[in-house]
């Protein structure tokens, strides 16, 4: 399918150097479309909504918030820390409202794993099942996010 | 055919060239109120082109009056009062004016035009902001990811700010970049000096601009900035004061001491910058010289995380916990934080359990 | 076309009128109609322009584009021909009278894209009126036009203190009220037919 026109417009504000200095999509030169109907097949087989992954990840992003300083332990397993930046980004669907440029990293020490993300992820996850591209630094591979967040 | 298509459209081309002369010609003799000037709080003097609105008027000449909605009269932000010459106020303005505002003559600048000479009152704070051409004169690493930078002004400009405001960088097109972006950082530098200010910027990760700070620019560079704006500046009172500060919340701090040992003080300071490692602290030896400076102020660098490889002997844990022993009257206290939200959060938060009223926590939250 | 400017006048108004007919010129009538005050004024303002524009776009129609032949640039032509026209109009009334800019003259940009009136340009090619026709059919529009928006502007003000369910209030409320009005305006049509 050729993008459509609004399409279009998403993709040229997720490059490089328009809302974020590497962009949104990393090194994927999928149409959009393909890159969310792939996760949205991910997240379907994993038998996880959009809404319950993007309302977990802003869960531990507000539990982390007021501990500005170093790492909190949440759930007896989940080590998590958020750090804010000056200043706030646009959605690049053209959303009315602006994101901090708050950074969580939470590491999951039951398995391991270890995810990384912004205010502006939890939106683009909830709103829009956009878990940026392919090599992108933002880029949350739904079935490693699943595993960190929920097991 | 192809001569037919040329000349339909050579008539078009006609019949739209004479009325477009025509309306020239009709801008020049209608629409020429000769040279304007306009005054501003009685200080400055500009000479305009009559003709336009009173908003970009103002704007060629640099002052910049808040407008978000681009001069449609629609968002009611660039309100100023008009002493004389505005005319009779507009249809289109008054939905958006109160009835003091109307007894005050408050006007929308964006719908009054400049046809005589106006004289207008605006507020200090937004006739000091500018746009402002400068060179880089030194760049300091304070740390692993925060620069210190001076950005010295062209000759004969000067910038006049209140210790604790902020200016915001107009970045240049690089490498992927295309386009412009502006981002705030605060002064750190004291307003004594006018003719540089320096800034001090932390990487922020995919940031635009940070990046651009950190790895394109070099000495020489030029660079453009606006300001100064904000309302986290020192006040001018006699009460003790609490400085909080985290990450590159340094800045504005920084300006206020410097800026305290020109015009000298009695009043209590104590200052706590809260980091997570020793590698996050900086200009710790030039905080801890003003305690030779004052009469009474102590700087206090805590750490949340230290690596056992720092050695650190000083406080530890969150910088909360320490205000008790810093507050001597919460009554007579104002505190100065910089910082992330979280911190502000917190600092507020047990700021207010110690009997520091609201109303004296000065904060410049990031973003 | 054999009818009498007096009664195309009449019937610009009432049989046929451009808004309530055609539903030409909606948009300004949608914003402007919150107050009667302002209303008088855009609607004035639409008479006075497309009464001239009219008159302009029938000289410009005959004496240039039917002998140059290019009839078929006639939508371009006229939006041109409006658009300095209005300008022009602005400039003029800003410089000579200021006490009318400041009641009507803010309202001219409006009108710039107020499609009511290069419809009526256009209908006046199209139905073939003389000038004298083309005149009275703009000065009928025009006025048509400003009585539909009073009456809008009034019911909207009787409106103000009234429930109205939620998704309906602005535009749309005022649209249904457009429709019946329109519908009430039909009992008219069959007095003069001029379609």
């Amino acid at each position: 399918m050729k993008p459509t026109a609004q399409e279009l417009k998403i993709m040229q504000r997720m490059q490089p150097g328009v809302i974020t200095l590497s962009g949104f999509l990393g090194s994927d030169t999928r149409p959009l479309n393909e890159i969310l109907e792939s996760d949205s097949a991910a997240l379907a087989a994993l038998d996880r909504s959009q809404q319950e992954i993007a309302d977990r990840m802003e869960s531990f992003s507000q539990a982390s918030w007021d501990s500005y300083l170093g790492e909190t332990l949440i759930e007896g397993k989940y080590l998590v820390q958020t750090d804010v930046y000056r200043g706030r980004l646009p959605c690049p669907y053209g959303h009315p409202g602006i994101f901090r440029k708050a950074i969580t990293r939470l590491t999951n020490q039951s398995n391991g794993l270890c995810v990384v993300w912004t205010s502006l992820n939890i939106h683009l996850i909830r709103e829009h099942g956009f878990f940026e591209g392919k090599g992108s630094a933002f880029r949350l591979e739904p079935k490693t996010l699943v595993k960190a967040l929920f097991e | 055919m192809l001569l037919t298509i040329l000349k339909d459209v050579a008539v078009l081309a006609g019949i739209s060239g004479v009325l477009a002369i025509l309306l020239v010609i009709a801008e020049r003799w209608l629409n020429n109120y000769g040279d304007c000037k306009i005054n501003i709080n009685g200080k400055r003097e500009l000479t305009v082109k009559g003709g336009n609105s009173l908003l970009s008027s103002l704007g060629e000449k640099q002052v910049f009056l808040p407008s978000a909605c681009g001069g449609r009269g629609s968002c009611g932000a660039c309100k100023c009062q008009i002493l004389e010459g505005g005319g009779p106020l507009l249809p289109t303005e008054k939905p958006l004016l109160s009835q003091a505002e109307l007894a005050d003559n408050i006007r929308l600048s964006c719908q009054v035009k400049v046809k005589s000479d106006i004289s207008i009152q605006i507020p200090d704070s937004i006739f000091n902001i500018r746009k402002f051409s400068s060179v880089i004169s030194e760049i300091i690493d304070f740390t692993y990811d925060i620069k210190g930078i001076t950005f010295k002004l062209d000759e004969g400009e000067t910038i006049d700010f209140k210790a604790g405001q902020y200016v915001q960088l107009i970045t240049e097109p690089y490498g992927k970049v295309r386009q412009r972006v502006s981002r705030a950082y605060s002064i750190s530098s004291k307003p004594e000096i006018n003719t540089s200010i320096q800034l001090i910027i932390r990487l922020v990760p995919e940031g635009i601009c940070t990046t651009w700070v950190h790895q394109n620019l070099k000495l020489g560079d030029r660079v453009n900035f606006t300001g100064p704006y904000g309302d986290f500046f020192l006040r001018d009172t006699e009460a003790d004061i609490l400085f909080v500060a985290g990450g590159s919340g340094k800045a504005p701090i920084k300006s206020m001491l410097e800026h305290l040992q020109v015009v000298g003080t009695q009043r209590k300071m104590t200052y706590f910058f809260g980091a997570r490692s020793l590698k996050d602290l900086y200009l710790t030896k030039e905080m801890k010289a003003f305690e030779q400076v004052f009469p009474d102020f102590r700087y206090v660098p805590v750490l949340s995380n230290p690596d056992p490889d720092d050695n650190w002997q000083g406080e530890t844990g969150y910088v909360m916990p320490h205000f008790k022993n810093a507050i001597r009257d919460p009554q007579n206290t104002e505190a100065y934080l910089c910082g992330s939200p979280g911190m502000i959060n917190a600092v507020c938060k047990a700021l207010q359990e110690q009997g520091v009223a609201a109303d004296k926590i000065y904060y410049d939250s990031f973003g | 076309m054999d009818i009498s400017a007096f009664l195309l006048f009449w019937a610009a108004i009432f049989t046929s009128n451009i808004l309530l007919t055609n539903f030409l010129g909606m948009c300004s009538y949608l914003s402007v109609s919150k107050e009667v005050e302002s209303s008088l004024g855009l609607g004035i303002a639409v008479t006075f322009v497309l009464v001239f524009t009219t008159g302009l776009n029938w000289l410009v129609y005959r004496y240039l584009l039917v002998p140059l032949g290019i009839e078929y640039l006639q939508y371009i032509v006229f939006i041109i021909v409006i658009a300095a026209f209005v300008q022009l109009l602005e400039l003029l009334i800003e410089r000579y009278a200021p006490a009318l800019y400041y009641t009507l003259g803010i309202f001219l940009p409006l009108i710039t894209v107020n499609c009511a009136i290069f419809g009526v340009s256009l209908f006046m090619v199209i139905r073939d009126y003389n000038f004298v026709q083309s005149l009275a059919y703009g000065l009928g529009s025009g006025l048509g036009w400003l009585l539909a928006i009073l009456m809008l502007a009034g019911i909207r003000s009787k409106l103000r203190e009234k429930m109205v369910p939620a998704g309906l209030r602005g535009a749309g409320i005022s649209l249904i009220i457009t429709g019946i009005m329109a519908l009430a305006f039909i009992g008219f049509s069959g007095i003069a037919p001029i379609q």
